[in-house]
């Protein structure tokens, strides 16, 4: 149970995307054709390791239907990180990302690292989006950007690491103030603190969130 | 006072003086602090005037802090004795008049940021009211503000004063509302709870570690979720920590218990689980209860329920207990703190019941714990010694049901209960009270059973014989293992010992005869001793010949429970089980031994009672509230018990103590639970049956062989009618026996209501069931029908969605192709169009090529067309000769040819027309 660094996360994106099935695959390792609506939010968890320090992720999987935005909104500010996701196959999904980017920005703490995820990605002769759009649009608003698959599993792992890799990288560069538990990042009890208190002015503003 | 009022308001925003607008301020507040009028004018024309100075000045600390604390005294209620019951409350219509719009609301949040300590204490109270009166609309509002219950949870972390406010506001908050009690969650909730309790001292702190429980509470209700997100982060060991009792002074002020009753709330509701039908629920709950479990809550909970009883609390707990059970004479708060202290052990053992259930690693962890620090014990003895000495009975109860659950489903840990049970001399089991700490759990449990005799109290007996009961409960080799147990004799003069099983007679005997002596009046605390023996009984008796054959080992037993069974005063329960129990001595008896066997046992019940009675029994105890309540509840499990909030179950304590001249005791609800009751009804049908089968075909005692009635060749006259003489006496008397039993049979028949009344009754029910198999028959040919039908019309709509299927497949594969071919067509174009490019930036040098390439395509196109023209003239010349022969036909029809040609010359010109184009 101890851990290092404790980071949360929130999932967002439209309604039918598969938010819900990336972190079923990635906390159980299996895929769920057929997945009711979420429902408000809910919750899943897993331990990883960077640097050879055990991290516990804990992830909020958020409703995407419009209706349930306003419960969802209030979780934005206390994650440390979240997974923006569309859906490959379905162009309005990609469309939608500015919208929910200027809600993200809008209410969580500038200092959120946002992964871009294009799900489906096994899905190739259906694509209606392509890989270099994604990666554009990942560029033009700072985000890191992978396409995955929750079907095949393909980069789920890789999406959930890598942003747990940022906000550590973000961590150790002193951007956190990691004693403020409202950023979404709790230091363990078992793990080595980082060097927290040691964050210097200039880049707690710098507002980017791709180091 | 209305005037006055608009006054003030009128001062406030249109004052231009800032002294002067203060004043009125205060003025104001005073006004609507004392009276309701000035609470009703200023409902009707004050919330813009406050709002606006909130919303404008927020930088006059002070102007904002008059408009809130006007704003908390228009919102609570004045107390006035003589304000009458239907009069409008203003208070509560100004809160209405308040929440109702969501902006004053996210207003409010927004001034818990300010820095002011008065502006965030009195903008919580305010919260607080709005939420008391109109929860619903208030949690909605606040779920539509972003970072709402961020700023509410904030306030968890500022000055006491404040952290006590916000707590209680979010446990209003979080009632009943999952979203809120998952985002109070994610903002670390958890943490911050478990923090403050720990800053508090524990279950030793404050109403602040109530409050705190009962949020923790709020936020586990019915939520998988958050459960699940407890597990993972803090563990449950916060929450044992609470558990865990400090020093050896058990003295429990009433914060203390009720601290303590709140966490074991919290561990019941997560043993309970979320709300959902989840299919891996189970396999969740027994997780729980592992975690739990390897967490000590086992420990904690032993400590609390059993441990804590020990020799400083026994003193404590009688005088609970007596207090209980004058409840209803005088209530009051002291005997209420009496009550919750019993309760919490009561509770605690429950929470160890429900752990154990249907989990066998739980099982073993409790058998095999042991307790105490000086002298130790397993922990079973020590909660049978609750069983035997408690004086609440709720206590005994829920220790009892500790075994039951203990017991159930687990053969082994029977079998190591049963294996201690072996008889004391008579001076160990007499031995004083104090030394049973070294004494094993079979000793305590015999010692138990025989203890009381000498006393005349059967109480302990009683209990014992229902933990024995447990024990006993469908395991054959405990049962036998039990019936071999002979106990000496009180005094040797009284004869030698007599087996365990007698001895419980004996004392079923001896509840009744007492009960007799005493009179009813002060008994009915009591009336539940024969009831649970009778269950011990019949508990045995199932499925045991062995049993039944040393209950029928002493003629009396049978002679007795006869009587018990006709005799009036006893109750309902008493005579059902106790023919349940001669039931028993039927259906399981293998004795060839006359006079014990079956036939004697229902030739008896038959003189002495008679069938029809005896049945009777049966369908009067069915009918009693305690069997048609538990059957009502038949697949009721432990777990499920609703778990209601731990003030209404005490209510529910209070009223089980009233005497109200109820036949049966109202423990026995717990005590006959629905697996009980499930038993005694599967054994009277096959009662019934048996007895009928029985009586009617008496063994015959002369075999009639017709060969023997013939003269043997041997044989003299005189030697052959002696044998026949013999053979007809012996009939004769048969005869005389048949005919009395048919006597008795009429007697029977005349007692219960009238030979015209009973039997045909009988042969009625049989008729009637008869009508009922037919009915049931038909039932099952018409559903077997519509299942046929339903199948034949489910292979229909599979074949359909298979060719729906295939279709699919065929135009996704078109589709497909289809794209291909575009997508090659686009490739080709695309190749063409940079060729072209290519020719065109490719300047002069290329240009040869391009005349040849052209007059090469011109050469073929000529080609073609030439070929094509040569074939459309021979078809034009076919067609030519065709029209003409039909023209000539028709004109020999009389027919005007040109007329019907008119508009075809055109048509024909065109292609050719066309095809000159080309060219």
């Amino acid at each position: 149970m101890s851990y290092a660094y404790l980071f949360k996360y929130i999932i967002i994106g439209d309604t039918g995307v598969g938010k819900s099935c990336l972190l079923l695959q990635f906390t159980d390792k299996r895929f769920q054709p057929v997945h009711d609506l979420t429902i408000g939010v809910e919750f899943g968890a897993r331990m990883i390791t960077i640097d050879n320090k055990p991290i516990k992720l804990q992830i909020w999987d958020t409703a995407g239907q419009e209706s349930f935005r306003s419960i969802t909104r209030s979780y934005y500010r206390g994650a440390a990180g979240a997974l923006l996701v569309y859906d490959i196959t379905r162009r309005e999904t990609f469309n939608h990302l500015a919208s929910w980017l200027e809600d993200a920005r809008q209410h969580a703490n500038a200092n959120m690292s946002i992964m871009l995820i294009g799900n489906k990605c096994d899905l190739a002769h259906r694509r209606a989006v392509s890989t270099e759009e994604g990666e554009q649009f990942a560029k033009e608003h700072g985000l890191i950007f992978m396409e995955a698959s929750a079907k095949t599993a393909q980069n789920v792992e890789e999406a959930f690491i890598k942003t747990a890799a940022t906000i550590y990288k973000k961590i150790q560069d002193g951007v956190f103030d990691v004693s403020n538990e409202s950023y979404g990042i709790k230091v363990g009890y078992g793990g080595i603190p980082g060097p927290s208190g040691g964050r210097d002015g200039s880049s707690a503003q710098a507002g980017g969130c791709c180091s | 006072m209305n005037s006055y009022v608009e006054r003030l308001l009128d001062r406030i925003s249109n004052g231009k003086l800032a002294e002067d607008r203060r004043n009125a301020m205060v003025e104001l507040q005073s006004v609507v602090a004392e009276s309701n009028a000035a609470q009703l004018a200023f409902g009707a024309m004050g919330f813009p005037v406050l709002m606006g100075v909130l919303k404008e000045e927020r930088d006059d600390v002070e102007m904002v802090r008059g408009a809130l604390e006007t704003l908390v005294s228009a919102l609570t209620p004045i107390d006035h004795a003589k304000s009458q019951k239907n009069e409008v409350q203003p208070a509560l219509m100004n809160t209405d008049l308040l929440s109702r719009e969501a902006d004053n609301i996210s207003l409010l949040l927004s001034l818990l940021a300010e820095d002011d300590f008065y502006v965030r204490y009195y903008t919580l109270q305010i919260l607080t009211a709005l939420l008391t009166n109109s929860p619903n609309r208030l949690q909605e509002a606040i779920l539509t503000i972003p970072r709402g219950i961020t700023r509410l949870m904030d306030m968890l972390m500022d000055r006491e004063v404040i952290r006590n406010e916000a707590l209680l506001l979010l446990t209003y908050l979080t009632r009943e509302a999952e979203e809120i009690q998952k985002i109070v969650v994610f903002e670390g909730a958890f943490e911050k709870i478990f923090s403050i309790i720990k800053e508090e001292g524990g279950s030793d702190g404050g109403v602040v570690v109530q409050d705190c429980l009962e949020l923790l509470n709020n936020l586990l209700r019915n939520n998988a979720s958050n459960q699940i997100l407890l597990r993972e982060t803090m563990g449950f060991d916060p929450l044992l920590l609470i558990l865990k009792l400090r020093g050896v002074t058990y003295s429990f002020t009433q914060q203390k218990t009720i601290n303590l009753l709140s966490a074991l709330e919290t561990i019941n509701l997560l043993i309970m689980g979320g709300l959902e039908a989840d299919p891996g629920k189970e396999a969740n709950r027994l997780t729980k209860k592992t975690t739990l479990v390897q967490k000590k809550v086992l420990d904690h909970l032993l400590m609390l329920g059993v441990e804590s009883q020990w020799a400083p609390v026994a003193v404590r707990c009688s005088c609970a207990s007596d207090t209980l059970s004058s409840v209803c004479e005088a209530p009051g708060k002291i005997i209420k703190l009496c009550m919750f202290t019993v309760y919490s052990h009561f509770q605690a053992l429950r929470c160890i019941g429900d752990l154990i259930c249907g989990h066998p690693k739980n099982l073993d962890a409790l058998g095999s714990r042991i307790l105490g620090e000086g002298p130790q014990e397993p922990a079973l003895n020590s909660i049978l010694r609750i069983i035997l000495r408690t004086s609440s009975t709720q206590e005994f109860v829920a220790a009892d049901y500790v075994f039951k659950n203990f017991c159930e489903k687990n053969a082994d840990g029977q079998a190591m209960l049963a294996s201690t049970l072996i008889p004391q001399p008579y001076s160990m089991t007499h031995a004083p009270l104090e030394e049973d700490v070294n004494m094993s759990f079979g000793s305590m449990l015999l010692r138990g059973l025989t203890l009381s005799e000498s006393d005349g109290d059967i109480e302990t007996c009683c209990r014992a014989a229902s933990v024995l009961s447990h024990v006993l409960k469908d395991n054959i080799q405990c049962k036998e293992r039990v019936l071999r147990i002979e106990l000496e004799a009180p005094m040797p003069s009284l004869g030698g010992p007599e087996p365990l099983m007698h001895r419980m007679v004996k004392y079923l005997a001896l509840a009744s005869s007492m009960k007799n002596r005493d009179g009813k009046s002060s008994t009915s605390g009591n009336s539940y001793v024969q009831p649970i023996i009778l269950k011990l009984l019949v508990t045995w008796l199932a499925d045991c010949p062995n049993a039944v054959n040393c209950f029928l080992d002493s003629r009396p037993h049978l002679t007795y429970l006869l009587e018990l069974v006709s005799n009036e005063s006893e109750s309902v329960c008493t005579r059902g089980l106790g023919a349940v129990i001669l039931g028993e001595c039927v259906i399981y008896n293998k004795s060839p031994e006359a006079g014990k066997d079956a036939f004697s046992v229902v030739d008896t019940i038959s003189q002495k009672l008679g069938l029809t009675s005896y049945f009777l029994k049966f369908d009067e105890m069915q009918k009693t509230y305690i069997f048609a309540s538990a059957s009502s509840a038949q697949p009721r499990k432990p777990l499920t018990r609703s778990t209601a909030a731990s003030m209404a179950d005490i209510e529910d304590v209070d009223d089980s103590y009233l005497p109200e001249g109820k036949v049966d005791h109202p423990i026995l609800s717990s005590i006959f639970d629905s697996l009980f009751v499930t038993l005694v009804k599967s054994l009277e049908a096959d009662i019934r049956e048996k007895i009928v089968e029985v009586y009617s075909h008496p063994k015959s005692k002369v075999a009639v062989v017709p060969a023997e009635l013939e003269q043997k060749s041997v044989e003299t006259e005189a030697e052959y009618i002696k044998r026949l003489k013999a053979f007809v006496e012996k009939q004769c008397t048969e005869i005389q026996d048949l005919l009395g039993r048919n006597a008795i049979l009429a007697e029977d028949l005349a007692k219960t209501g009238g030979g015209s009344n009973s039997q045909p009754e009988q042969r009625v029910g049989g008729a009637s069931d008869r009508v009922q198999v037919e009915t049931i028959r038909r039932d099952l040919q018409e559903t077997t029908q519509q299942v046929e039908l339903l199948k034949a019309e489910k292979v229909k709509a599979e074949s359909e969605a298979s060719t729906y299927r295939n279709l699919a497949g065929k135009i996704e594969s078109d589709l497909k192709s289809l794209s291909d071919a575009y997508n090659s067509l686009e490739q080709a174009n695309f190749q063409l169009e940079n060729e072209v490019k290519a020719l065109r930036s490719g300047g002069p040098s290329t240009f040869p090529d391009v005349e040849a390439i052209k007059a090469e395509a011109r050469e073929e196109a000529q080609k073609e067309s030439e070929a094509e023209l040569n074939d459309l003239l021979v078809c034009l010349g076919q067609e030519q000769s065709r029209v003409e022969k039909l023209s000539a036909r028709l004109v020999e029809l009389g027919e005007d040819v040109d007329k019907l040609l008119e508009g075809i010359g055109d048509d024909v010109g065109l292609p050719e027309d066309s095809e000159e184009e080309d060219e």
